[in-house]
């Protein structure tokens, strides 16, 4: 006989029936009260709804890893006056603009406020998909204030009081002067901007200067980060916690666990998982504003301040993407004296030399060249840009064309694109040409096969 | 035998003109009626010869222009365009839709190709946008190329509007290939947005926040090429619209619907069924047309046993010369893309071998990189090639111009869709032809001998079931992803409360009680994002994956689960974009079959045995019935049939899993009493009962609108479910039951809704597999009627007709 709708549902969705999950028991006794101790939270209301407000300060003393918050506070104007040094080139110039403004606390609005406020973001979400049904869970925000860190968490223990919520998170917001996320250009900020415009209210966040350390961070200390097991060529926020400020979580859950962790709460009422996702994103939040502490810090204490070869490194491209040639020169040619690996010391050479180059300063461009060619084991791609930048220079300014023909046939020995190994065949051809002309032609055959 | 235009004497035939610039239309009216005498022997008056080489002759009279005066309600700025690009008056259609789209009535437009339909919706979308620039409009077209054409046209009035009146309209179209940082402006400037069903379900509802200014100012949905939206593809578009509609009420819009169909019998019940609303229909066209000449043309036959024709596409290729070497400029559509490069071929051969003259002719379909279709295209219109031979890629509404005639290698499947395509021949004002030129496939042959089924009888009707579940579902979620479901919310016909309580049990969603007076909502719960496991273009998304192994192993095509066994089992023979490839191996778990390259004569037919069960019987009228019912079927074994004479040249023997599924199947029940009456041995009786459910499946498809494989058909027995039989041709005697059961199944799991209007329309699926099988020149059954002779026994055919009249005398008493 035919089935039952439910049944042929089940068919198609695949389901079991399971009779124990009425939607409406069995909840978890105790309520709301038990939801606010065992979280150790506040409940808010704003439009007749109700959410759950957890709040943390985190003393000047308070210790995270070898850090201490004292040691990331910003200077009594609120805010590092070379932080928006570190966004050079990733934001628009309107935005940067707007975030300079606030570096120089010379913020339109004076009398709304004393002194400037960073406010760091930082989400637990119900997944990465993206889209109307992903939503934030839990928004936590995180400031200085008064000599102490504190963290505001934005809990949505019932679906129908996320309007509510935003709210309150608008309202925190709007004490901001800019704010400061990792990796929230792509992920944070549009998420909650969708929940926003899904209720079709305004977000405060889009007039908001917005720093995304991702970016940063990965320019300062991408080789820390792969040399302490971070997946190559990324930059997490858990392995420079560990590399920057020592700190070892104990017992912390994966982020893969945590939108599960949500919907069990959802389905039973039981709040015992998820003081864990709260802790979670509690620490992100405390490593996000000493990360950032640090590299603002490293920006303005110059480029004596970076303490390994790599990091010197970062510091010169952050400085020379932020218009700081000279700060930049400075942190490259500091690389040889910290003693790094070849890679990075072959990099600090190119780049120095490209700056050389563009400044017209051939001879100092010239040397840091062939300082990279006289390196042990200098990567081929760096040796090969070498070979050709110095027969381009030996043809066109020294006018040594033997050398610079020595050069071009050193650079063909490097596998480049097909496309590079023409124009090196070109330059050989020609620079034969002259010599040729000169008469003073050289000894050796042309190169077999051109 | 030879036609009988290769008999005529060749006298009185008319030089080819020297030059087609210097060609009027008078010479080419002349040149027309030239080729059409010799076709038709000189008599082009109207006739049916069922038997004749010419089958049919219709003229389809010339209509003169209807025209409206333009609108009080049309913007003075929008005018001027109009006027600027020669449009000083409107048609009676467009007069009459635009009346409807400006008043907020939905509305559904069928008129035939070239006769002004997109400003039907361009002008009253422009017109809106004119007097509030806050306005938005959203097109749907059923593929990308179509919005780049259309794209094209709208930029060109958008462009006029801003050099005239300085207003700037913004179109752009959104899909798979737009750029990603192209896509944030679109979403906030565009006034129209042209996208594509899969696009709006899977890039646009679910992120419908990013689209708040577009859905908040939703003033018009277009939706053109309606028909094409059945079926399957139908079903899983109403459910996005409900999807649409719903997320428009969240912000607070409901726009008007303007939809555009070739002719079918139904556009307004389709509109309707599509987008759950009520419709005005315009479907009286006030554009001019000159007289069209249509042919039906039969090969002769050639062996009268085994009832084979002559080769179709070489008859095409003689009837598309003998236009051409009159200098007229002629579209070939082909059946498939192996058929339409063979064609280009021929006719290059013919035409274009003198040095020179190349690129005359053109091959076109899908597969051709986009810029040199736009080449060929350009070549049309302006008349430098003189001819294309053409998949289905060009039925659909891109503009190549007007062209004088159109030869159809084969029935296009449908008679929206042969209507659609002798629709591309045909000028305002001169007389053009169209030519069918039918193959040996059963429909070919009962479309050319019956040319009133289709001259005279209403198109097909497109049928579509949203509401099937396995289909509804996936949409339920995608539904509850976007916005979250109240408590009492109704979608679709099920009731979605109990829907929702059973995605609940997985953990999708989560219902929210009621809290301090406000409703209880349906959360989502879920980290997966649902739109991705729902293809709009198949009823699941379980699919098996074909791989080349011929060089590596590439992915060269995707099949639906249901179909994967019959289509894939090792040794078939897998067809695409003309190349041939044999299975090697099948992994059923996997969902993996791995092919190899393969030049071979033949293809493959799957032999399947089904049971079919019945559940529940809807409706039952003996002999006819409807119902649910549960079918299960497996393949075991597969027949090569040689390519174009359909002959069987070999078979194997296959051991594959069985597959199971319920759907709805209509089912004829042939009465004890005339199965005992029929004066023939059991076997006998046997084989005009499989042979008469081979024809019914061919009339059936016919009838329905749909593809061979939508269908599926078994005999069964008295007993519920008692009885196994081979779906068609046996491989071993089955035990036939006093009291045989003939199943139409949708082929589909939950059913796609044939069976009712198979029901309904009982009476004539009997009466026109009647004309089938007697029309049949063969002498005891060929692949035409009821199967090729050496599946069916000898008396199938004569069998299979007592049965049908024995049927009917019951009616008649």
């Amino acid at each position: 006989m035919r089935l039952p709708l439910a049944d042929q549902l089940r068919d198609v969705v695949g389901a079991v029936p399971t009779p124990a999950r009425d939607p409406d028991v069995p909840r978890v006794e105790g309520g709301s009260d038990r939801l606010a101790d065992a979280l150790g939270g506040e409940w808010q209301e704003a439009r007749g709804r109700r959410y759950l407000v957890v709040d943390r300060t985190y003393a000047a003393g308070y210790r995270h890893g070898r850090e201490a918050i004292m040691d990331g506070m910003p200077p009594p104007e609120g805010i590092w006056p070379g932080l928006h040094l570190l966004c050079g080139g990733d934001l628009l110039p309107s935005e940067n603009s707007r975030l300079q403004a606030v570096c120089a606390s010379e913020d339109p609005r004076p009398h709304v406020r004393r002194s400037q406020r960073l406010l760091f973001v930082d989400l637990e979400t119900t997944g990465v998909a993206g889209g109307a049904g992903t939503y934030a869970f839990l928004v936590g925000c995180g400031w200085f204030e008064a000599a102490t860190f504190r963290i505001r968490q934005f809990f949505l223990s019932s679906y129908g009081a996320e309007p509510a919520l935003l709210e309150g998170v608008t309202q925190l917001a709007e004490e901001a002067t800019a704010i400061v996320t990792f990796n929230g250009k792509s992920f944070d900020l549009p998420l909650i901007e969708t929940r926003y415009l899904f209720y079709r209210m305004a977000t405060p966040f889009l007039e908001l200067p917005h720093v995304d350390m991702l970016h940063p961070a990965r320019r300062l200390w991408r080789a820390e980060n792969d040399r302490t097991g971070g997946a190559l060529g990324s930059c997490r926020l858990s392995v420079l916690e560990r590399s920057l400020c020592g700190v070892v979580r104990d017992g912390d859950l994966d982020g893969f666990e945590i939108p599960s962790r949500y919907f069990t709460y959802v389905r039973t009422g039981d709040p015992r998982t998820l003081e864990a996702v709260f802790e979670h994103n509690r620490l992100d939040l405390v490593s996000l504003a000493l990360v950032t502490a640090r590299a603002a810090q490293l920006i303005e204490a110059g480029p004596e301040a970076a303490r390994t070869a790599p990091e010197a490194l970062g510091l010169g491209r952050i400085y020379e993407r932020a218009g700081l040639v000279n700060d930049a020169c400075a942190c490259y040619t500091r690389v040889p004296r910290l003693s790094g690996d070849v890679v990075t010391r072959a990099e600090a050479l190119r780049a120095y030399a490209v700056i050389c180059r563009r400044a017209r300063r051939y001879a100092d461009a010239a040397l840091a060249w062939q300082a990279i060619l006289d390196l042990k084991r200098s990567p081929p791609r760096l040796a090969r840009e070498a070979t050709e930048a110095l027969a381009i220079h030996h043809e066109h300014r020294v006018r040594d064309l033997l050398a610079a023909r020595r050069f071009a046939l050193e650079s063909l020995g490097f596998h480049g694109t097909p496309s590079r190994q023409d124009d090196v065949r070109h330059r050989l051809a020609r620079l034969d040409r002259k010599l040729a002309r000169t008469a003073a032609g050289p000894s050796t055959p042309l190169l077999p096969g051109v | 035998m030879l036609p009988e235009w290769l008999l005529r004497k060749r006298e009185g035939e008319q030089p080819p003109a020297a030059s087609s610039a210097a060609r009027t239309d008078p010479a080419r009216d002349h040149a027309l009626t030239t080729v059409l005498d010799r076709l038709t022997g000189g008599a082009l008056e109207r006739r049916d010869l069922p038997d004749g080489w010419v089958t049919a002759i219709r003229r389809l009279p010339a209509r003169g222009a209807e025209h409206a005066a333009f609108l009080d309600a049309i913007d003075e700025r929008l005018r001027a365009v109009l006027e600027a690009r020669g449009i000083h008056r409107l048609y009676t259609h467009q007069a009459e839709a635009i009346t409807h789209a400006l008043a907020g009535r939905h509305v559904v437009i069928t008129t035939p190709t070239a006769s002004g339909k997109t400003l039907c919706y361009n002008a009253p979308i422009l017109n809106t946008i004119l007097r509030d620039p806050s306005t938005r409009a959203l097109y749907v077209f059923p593929t990308k190329a179509l919005a780049q054409d259309q794209l094209a046209e709208l930029h060109e009035m958008a462009d006029e509007l801003a050099r005239r009146s300085g207003v700037d309209v913004g179109a752009f179209t959104y899909d798979g290939d737009t750029p990603q940082d192209a896509r944030r402006a679109i979403r906030g400037r565009a006034h129209a947005v042209l996208s594509n069903p899969d696009m709006i379900h899977s890039g646009i509802l679910p992120h419908h926040p990013r689209w708040a200014k577009l859905f908040e100012n939703l003033r018009f949905v277009v939706i053109d090429e309606l028909h094409a939206y059945r079926g399957v593809f139908g079903s899983h578009l109403t459910n996005v619209l409900r999807r649409l509609q719903r997320i428009c009420r969240h912000y607070g819009s409901s726009p008007t619907f303007i939809c555009s169909s070739a002719t079918i019998a139904n556009p307004r019940e389709l509109a309707e069924a599509l987008i759950e609303q009520p419709f005005e229909l315009v479907g009286q066209s006030g554009a001019p047309r000159g007289e069209k000449v249509f042919l039906f043309v039969n090969p002769p036959v050639v062996n009268h046993q085994l009832g084979i024709r002559r080769s179709y596409l070489a008859e095409t290729r003689r009837i598309a010369s003998e236009f051409l070497k009159r200098q007229l400029q002629l579209i070939v559509f082909a059946q498939s893309r192996l058929a339409t490069e063979i064609l280009t071929t021929y006719l290059k051969d013919d035409f274009d071998s003198a040095p020179g003259s190349a690129d005359r002719i053109r091959g076109y379909r899908g597969g051709y990189l986009p810029q040199r279709r736009r080449e060929i295209e350009k070549g049309l219109r302006e008349g430098s090639v003189r001819a294309v031979v053409s998949t289905n890629a060009l039925e659909l509404g891109i503009d190549v111009g007007a062209l004088d005639v159109c030869v159809m290698a084969g029935y296009p499947g449908t008679i929206a869709a042969t209507w659609q395509r002798a629709g591309r021949a045909g000028r305002r004002t001169t007389r053009s032809a169209a030519v069918l030129v039918a193959t040996s496939a059963p429909l070919d042959q009962f479309v050319v001998r019956n040319p009133s089924y289709f001259f005279d009888a209403s198109p097909e009707h497109a049928l579509i079931n949203p509401d099937n579940l396995h289909i509804l579902v996936g949409h339920v979620k995608c539904a509850a992803f976007e916005l979250p479901f109240t408590t009492t919310e109704a979608y679709g016909r099920h009731d979605v409360q109990e829907v929702l309580g059973v995605l609940a049990e997985s953990g999708f969603v989560h219902r929210s009680a009621p809290d301090e007076g406000s409703e209880g909502l349906w959360q989502w719960t879920s980290e997966s994002y649902p739109a991705d496991a729902v293809s709009l273009r198949s009823i699941s998304s379980d699919n098996f994956v074909v791989i080349d192994t011929t060089n590596g192993a590439d992915v060269i095509g995707e099949t639906s689960f249901t179909s994967g066994p019959s289509t894939l089992h090792e040794k078939a023979i897998y067809i695409l974009e003309g190349q041939l490839y044999q299975v090697e191996r099948l992994d059923v778990d996997g969902r993996k079959a791995y092919v190899r390259h393969i030049d071979c004569d033949y293809y493959t037919d799957a032999i399947t045995y089904t049971k079919v069960t019945v559940l529940e019987a809807f409706a039952d009228e003996p002999p006819k019935s409807r119902g649910e019912v549960h079918v299960s079927s497996r393949v075991v074994g597969f027949k090569k049939i040689k390519f174009y004479t359909n002959e069987n040249v070999g078979s194997g023997e296959l051991d594959l899993p069985e597959q199971e599924m319920h759907t709805t199947a209509y089912w004829l029940t042939v009465p004890r009493g005339i199965m005992a009456s029929l004066p023939y041995a059991p076997d006998d009786r046997r084989d005009g009962v499989v042979g008469l459910s081979f024809a019914m499946r061919q009339v059936a498809q016919l009838l329905l609108m749909c593809d061979r494989h939508d269908i599926g058909i078994s005999i069964g027995g008295g007993e519920l479910g008692e009885e196994v039989d081979p779906a068609r041709g046996a491989l071993e005697p089955a035990r036939l039951s006093d009291e045989p059961r003939i199943f139409i199944y949708d082929n589909y799991p939950g059913g796609i809704g044939f069976s009712e209007p198979l029901w309904a329309m009982h009476d004539d699926l009997l009466a026109r597999t009647r004309d089938l099988i007697a029309g049949c020149e063969c002498e005891h059954g060929c692949p035409t009627c009821v199967g090729p002779i050496g599946d069916t026994g000898p008396l199938a055919k004569l069998v299979a007709l007592r049965i049908l009249d024995r049927l009917d005398g019951i009616k008649r008493t």
